[in-house]
C-alpha cells in the first residue's frame, strides 16, 4: 500500500513482559490504528502504545483512543448472564439477578417460541448496530432472518449512515461511502465540508486537512457553529440548521452559471443536468441567503473557490445527513462534483465521514431491513435466491422486508412486535423523541439485551447477555474510506463473557435451527461464510481475506476475488453504478425544517457530538478521562441571546420543545447561530437531549431529523433548582 | 540517530486534549498526565493551545532547586523531580515563567514533563506529539524545523518564541499562531 509524507518509520517502545497487539480503535469510522499493550504473565490489557506505521492514522489517535483499552477491564464490565423476574422494574438498574448461561439460554427460547406461537413470526425484532466487526453484523441479519425467521431487524445505522447511503445509492448507483483514500485529501487543493465538525467527531483527519492550507489550499466549512476546523476555514458558511439543500442549490447555480460545469464530464458520465440547472436557478445568491442565513458574498466566494480548485473533495457527515431531507441534502452536495466533474480521479470526490466504527460495513451485509449480505435487496427474486443458496434455506422461508429501526418502536408501541433482541446499541440514549420510545421498550413482553456495559437500554431489558469488548474477539471492520481492516484479539473474554456471534449461534441451536449455524465455530468461520454470502453483491468482499488485509494495510471493497487488490479510488473508468453506467445529477426542490421556530419556540436546536464521547456514551462516559473532560451536557448559547434571556454562564436552565424538557448548564459562546442553540447526545436518563429532538424521518433513509427542531429556554425558579439537585 | 525535537505549532490545535490523555500512558509516568490544554478565550470561540515543559537549555526550575533534584539528561531533557532528592519545597513552582512543574501534596513531590525521556532517549517519539490528531505537536529534525521557518513567516518577520519573548533559549522549538499569513494560495 502506497505510504504518504506524513509515515515515518519509527520504532515501538516496548517493554519487559509485555506484548504488542495490532490492531484499531473500537470507536469512530476514522479506526485509528493502536497497538494494545498486553501483559504476558497477566494475559491482560494494560495500555495502548501508538501504531505509527497504520498508513491513515500514522500513529494517531484522539482522546477516545487513547483511553479506549481502559474499556476491557472496566469494573462495570458485566461477567454473566443477568435475568430480571419482576418486569415491574423495568426501565430500572433494579431486579437483576446472575444466572447461568444455559439459564439465561432456555429463558430466551421458551420466552421467544411462547411470542412467536401466540403472535406469529413477526411479532419479535431484532435491533442491531454497527459499533461491531462485518463479521457479527452479517451473522445478526442471518440470527433474524433465519434463526428467528422475523422480517422486523433494523439497526442504528438509520440514525447514523442511512442518509449519506441513500444519497450515493441515488447519485451513484453505489454506496461507498469515500470515492478516495483518506491519503488523498492533504493533496488535494480545496476540502469543501458540510455538516462535520470534524476536529471533534474525527480529529486524526485533522493532520491532513489543515495541510491543505499549509499548502495554499481552501477549507470551506459549512456549520451553523464556529467549530474548530471553521474557526481556520478560508470561508465560513454559517447556516442555519436545517438548510442545507437551500446553500446545495445555491452553490451549484453558482458553478454552472459563472462556468465551472465540465460539459463533457457532464455529456458524456451522467444524467439530469438540464433539469437540475433550471430547478437550481431560482436559488440566486439572495435567495439562498434568505434561505441560510448566509451572507451572499460568502456564497459566492465558497463556490468561486470550488469551482476555480483544479482539485476538490466534497466531505460532509450527521449535519447534513440527520435531517428529514437528509438524502437530498447528500445527492445535492454530491452535485457539485458530479456538475464540475471533480470526481472519478485521484484528489478529487466526494467522501461522507462515517461515524460508527463499521458503519461502512455494517450497513452493507444484510442488517437493514431491506437489505441481504453484499449490498443485495430483499425485494430482488435474485439476490434473495443467491443468500439463500448460502444460508441453506429456501427463498419461500425469507423473510419480507421490515421497516425501519424508530418505526420498529412505532410497532412495538401498538403491539405488532412484543418481543425484542437489543444489541450494540443504545436507543434509549440514541434515538429521538425518548419519551415515546422509552415507553415502548417498557411495553415489550420480552426483551433481551446483549452488551458489556449494563446500558440505560439494557435497564429495560429482562434478560442481559455479557457481550464482548471490541479487543477480545477478531474480524474485519470497513473504515470511512471503504478499507476493510482487521481487529485482533488481545485477550481472552472477560469472567464469562461471549462475542456476539458466538451467543447467536449457541442461541439458534437453543431454538432447534442448529443446522444452519453449528458449523460456525470461531469468528474466522462466520469471516468465510460471510465473504462468500457477499460474492457477486456489488459490496464484495469475496477477495478481502484476512491474510490479504494483513498483507496489503487492508483492502478497499469491492474486491472480487484472490489477484483483485480492491478498489482505493472508485469510478476511476467514469463508469458509474446505475445500469446505463451514469451518474445522476439531481433536480432537488427545496423543503425547510420539519418544524421552524415560531413563537412559542423560537429557538432552533441542533445537536452532535464532543470529541471526547462517542455516540450513547454508554462507553465513554465510564471512562475516568473522558468523564472529567466532559462530565455532563450543556446548552451552547451566543451571548446575546443569553443576555435576552437573562441568563449567566454556567447557570442551570430549562430547555424545551414539544416533546420533552431538560435541564443544562449554560454555556456562553460567540462560536453559535443567535438563533440556534447546541447540546451534546451522549448523555443518558434525565440528561438525554433525544427526550426533546423530532422523529420527522427522512422519506428514503428513514433518518430522524436530530439536527434541527424549535425549541425554547426558560430559566429555572430557585425552589425548583433544589429540587433537582 | 538524528537528534529530533519536540516542535508546536499552535495555530493547528483542536483542543481535543490527546495530548494530556496521552501523557498519562507514558512509562513512569505513573498516570499523571504533566502538560496542559488552555482554552484561549472560551467566551469567544473555541482556540485552544497546548503548554508543557519547553526544556529551556538553562532552566530556572533547575536553578532554583536547592537540592539538584531536577536533573538535565544527555539529550538536554529537563527531567522531574529524582524522589529521592525533591524536599517538597516547591521553588521550581514559582521559577519556571511557564508554570510547569505540578507538586503532588500527598507524596511532597514536584513531577513534571520530563519529554518522555523514557521514549525519547532512544529517538522515539513522545507520547503527546505521536498522537497529536492535527500535528500541533510535532516530533522533527534540526533540518525539518528549518524547512517549517523558511515555509511560514509571521508578518513581524518572526515565528519562534525564543528570545525576546522566552526567559530564554529552549530545546523545544515553538511556532506562534499566525502561520498562515505568509502562505501563498494555490490560485
Ligand atoms: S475515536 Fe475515532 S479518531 Fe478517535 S482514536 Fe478512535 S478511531 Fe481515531
Ligand atoms: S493533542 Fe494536539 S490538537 Fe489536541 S489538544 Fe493537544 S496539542 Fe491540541
Ligand atoms: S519550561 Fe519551566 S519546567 Fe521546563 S525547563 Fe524551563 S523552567 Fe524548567
Ligand atoms: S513530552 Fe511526554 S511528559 Fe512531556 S508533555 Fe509530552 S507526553 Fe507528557
Amino acid at each position: 500500500m502506497q505510504r504518504d509524507k506524513f509515515f515515518k518509520e519509527i520504532e515501538n517502545v516496548r517493554h519487559p513482559n509485555e506484548t504488542l497487539v495490532k490492531t484499531h480503535c473500537s470507536y469512530c469510522g476514522m479506526q485509528c490504528g493502536m497497538n494494545l499493550r498486553v501483559n504476558t504473565v497477566t494475559n491482560k490489557i494494560i495500555g495502548v502504545e501508538p501504531r505509527y506505521d497504520w498508513p491513515v492514522t500514522v500513529g494517531k489517535m484522539c482522546p477516545k483512543g487513547v483511553t479506549a483499552y481502559q474499556q476491557t477491564n472496566h469494573d462495570d464490565r458485566i461477567l454473566k448472564p443477568l435475568i430480571r423476574d419482576d418486569a415491574s422494574l423495568k426501565g430500572t438498574k433494579e431486579g437483576f439477578r446472575e444466572a447461568s448461561w444455559e439459564e439465561a439460554y432456555e429463558l430466551i427460547a421458551k420466552k421467544f417460541t411462547e411470542l412467536q406461537k401466540q403472535y406469529g413470526k413477526d411479532t419479535l425484532s431484532v435491533f442491531s448496530g454497527v459499533s461491531m466487526t462485518n463479521e457479527k453484523c452479517y451473522l445478526t441479519g442471518k440470527f433474524a432472518r433465519v434463526a428467528l425467521g422475523t422480517r422486523y431487524i433494523d439497526y442504528n445505522g438509520r440514525f447514523c449512515m442511512s442518509s449519506a447511503a441513500g444519497g450515493f445509492l441515488r447519485s451513484f448507483g453505489v454506496d461507498r461511502g469515500s470515492t478516495l483514500p483518506w491519503t488523498d485529501i492533504h493533496e488535494t487543493d480545496c476540502l469543501f465540508i458540510a455538516g462535520s465538525n470534524t476536529a471533534e467527531c474525527h480529529p486524526t483527519s485533522m493532520f491532513r486537512v489543515w495541510n491543505v492550507q499549509e499548502r495554499g489550499g481552501y477549507i470551506i466549512v459549512a456549520d451553523p457553529r464556529e467549530t474548530p476546523i471553521a474557526r481556520r476555514a478560508d470561508v465560513h458558511l454559517d447556516l442555519k440548521p436545517g438548510t442545507d439543500l437551500a446553500l446545495a442549490n445555491g452553490i451549484l447555480n453558482l458553478l454552472i452559471q459563472n462556468g465551472y460545469a465540465d460539459e463533457e464530464f457532464v455529456n458524456q458520465h451522467t444524467n439530469g443536468f438540464e433539469e437540475t440547472k433550471e430547478l437550481v436557478k431560482e436559488f440566486t445568491p439572495e435567495y439562498t441567503s434568505e434561505l441560510t442565513g448566509v451572507a451572499p458574498e460568502k456564497i459566492i466566494r465558497a463556490a468561486e473557490i470550488y469551482g476555480k480548485a483544479p482539485n476538490a473533495v466534497v466531505m460532509f457527515a450527521r449535519g447534513i445527513e440527520q435531517q428529514h431531507k437528509g438524502v437530498d441534502n447528500v445527492s445535492g452536495y454530491t452535485n457539485m462534483a458530479l456538475v464540475t466533474g471533480k470526481i472519478g480521479r485521484p484528489k478529487s470526490g466526494v467522501a461522507t465521514f462515517t461515524g460508527q466504527g463499521n458503519g461502512q460495513g455494517g450497513r452493507e451485509h444484510g442488517q437493514k431491513s431491506d437489505l441481504l449480505p453484499g449490498y443485495r435487496k430483499i425485494t430482488n427474486p435474485e439476490h434473495v435466491r443467491e443468500v439463500c443458496q448460502v444460508w441453506g434455506i429456501t427463498p419461500e422461508e425469507m423473510p419480507e422486508p421490515g421497516v425501519s429501526a424508530y418505526e420498529m418502536f412505532e410497532l412495538m408501541e401498538e403491539k405488532t412486535i412484543r418481543g425484542l433482541y437489543l444489541l450494540c446499541s443504545n436507543p434509549a440514549v440514541s434515538a429521538p423523541n425518548l419519551n415515546f420510545v422509552r415507553k415502548a421498550l417498557k411495553g415489550l413482553d420480552f426483551m433481551v439485551c446483549a452488551d458489556f456495559y449494563l446500558s440505560e437500554s439494557a435497564e429495560f431489558a429482562d434478560v442481559v447477555l455479557p457481550s464482548v469488548t471490541w479487543s477480545e474477539d477478531e474480524g474485519t471492520v470497513t473504515n470511512l474510506e471503504g478499507r476493510i481492516i482487521k481487529i485482533n484479539k488481545a485477550q481472552e473474554p472477560l469472567g464469562e463473557s461471549k462475542p456476539d456471534w458466538q451467543i447467536q449461534v449457541e442461541l439458534a441451536e437453543r431454538l432447534g435451527k442448529g443446522k444452519y449455524f453449528s458449523h460456525l465455530k470461531t469468528a474466522k468461520d462466520v469471516a468465510d461464510e460471510f465473504r462468500l454470502a457477499s460474492k457477486g453483491g456489488y459490496a464484495d468482499y469475496y477477495g478481502a481475506t484476512w491474510d490479504k488485509i494483513d498483507k496489503q494495510d487492508g483492502v478497499f471493497w469491492p474486491c472480487k476475488d484472490e489477484n483483485d487488490q480492491g478498489t482505493p479510488h472508485m469510478f476511476l473508468d467514469k463508469k458509474f453504478y446505475h445500469p446505463d453506467g451514469k451518474a445522476k445529477i439531481c433536480a432537488l426542490p427545496y423543503r425547510p425544517p420539519a418544524e421552524e421556530p415560531d413563537e412559542k419556540y423560537p429557538l432552533r436546536l441542533t445537536t452532535g457530538r464532543v470529541v471526547y464521547h462517542y455516540l450513547s456514551g454508554n462507553q465513554t462516559r465510564r471512562i475516568p478521562f473522558l468523564r472529567d473532560m466532559c462530565p455532563e451536557p450543556f446548552v451552547e448559547v451566543h451571548p446575546e441571546t443569553a443576555a435576552k434571556y437573562k441568563m449567566d454562564h454556567e447557570e442551570r436552565v430549562r430547555l424545551f420543545t414539544r416533546r420533552g424538557e431538560a435541564i443544562y448548564k449554560v454555556k456562553i459562546t460567540e462560536a453559535i447561530r443567535k438563533d440556534t442553540v447546541f447540546v451534546p447526545y451522549h448523555f443518558g436518563h434525565e440528561q438525554s437531549i433525544n427526550l426533546l429532538t423530532i422523529a420527522a424521518l427522512d422519506p428514503i433513509s428513514r433518518m430522524p431529523e436530530y439536527k434541527a427542531c424549535a425549541a425554547q429556554l426558560e430559566k429555572v425558579e430557585k425552589a425548583e433548582m433544589k429540587k433537582v439537585q | 540517530m538524528t537528534k529530533k525535537r519536540l516542535y508546536l505549532e499552535l495555530e493547528n490545535c483542536i483542543g481535543c486534549r490527546s495530548c494530556l490523555a496521552a501523557c498519562t500512558q507514558c512509562g513512569g509516568h505513573e498516570e499523571r498526565n504533566r502538560n496542559y490544554v488552555y482554552d484561549v478565550n472560551p467566551l469567544v470561540n473555541r482556540q485552544t493551545m497546548p503548554l508543557m515543559c519547553l526544556h529551556c537549555v538553562n532552566p530556572a526550575c533547575a536553578r532554583s532547586c536547592p537540592a539538584q533534584a531536577i536533573q538535565i539528561h544527555e539529550t538536554g531533557a529537563v527531567l522531574s523531580a529524582l524522589v529521592e532528592k525533591c524536599i517538597g519545597c516547591q521553588n521550581c513552582t514559582i521559577a519556571c515563567p511557564y508554570g510547569i512543574p505540578k507538586f503532588d501534596t500527598e507524596q511532597n513531590l514536584m513531577y513534571k514533563c520530563d519529554l518522555c525521556i523514557d521514549r525519547t532517549k532512544d529517538g522515539i517519539p513522545p507520547m503527546c506529539a505521536s498522537v497529536c490528531p492535527s500535528n500541533t505537536l510535532q516530533w522533527l529534525t534540526d533540518e525539518e524545523i528549518e524547512n517549517k521557518k523558511q515555509q511560514f513567516n509571521l508578518d513581524n518577520g518572526k515565528w519562534v518564541t525564543s528570545l525576546p519573548y522566552l526567559e530564554g533559549e529552549t530545546n523545544v522549538k515553538v511556532n506562534l499562531p499566525g502561520i498562515l499569513q505568509g502562505v501563498t494560495k494555490l490560485f
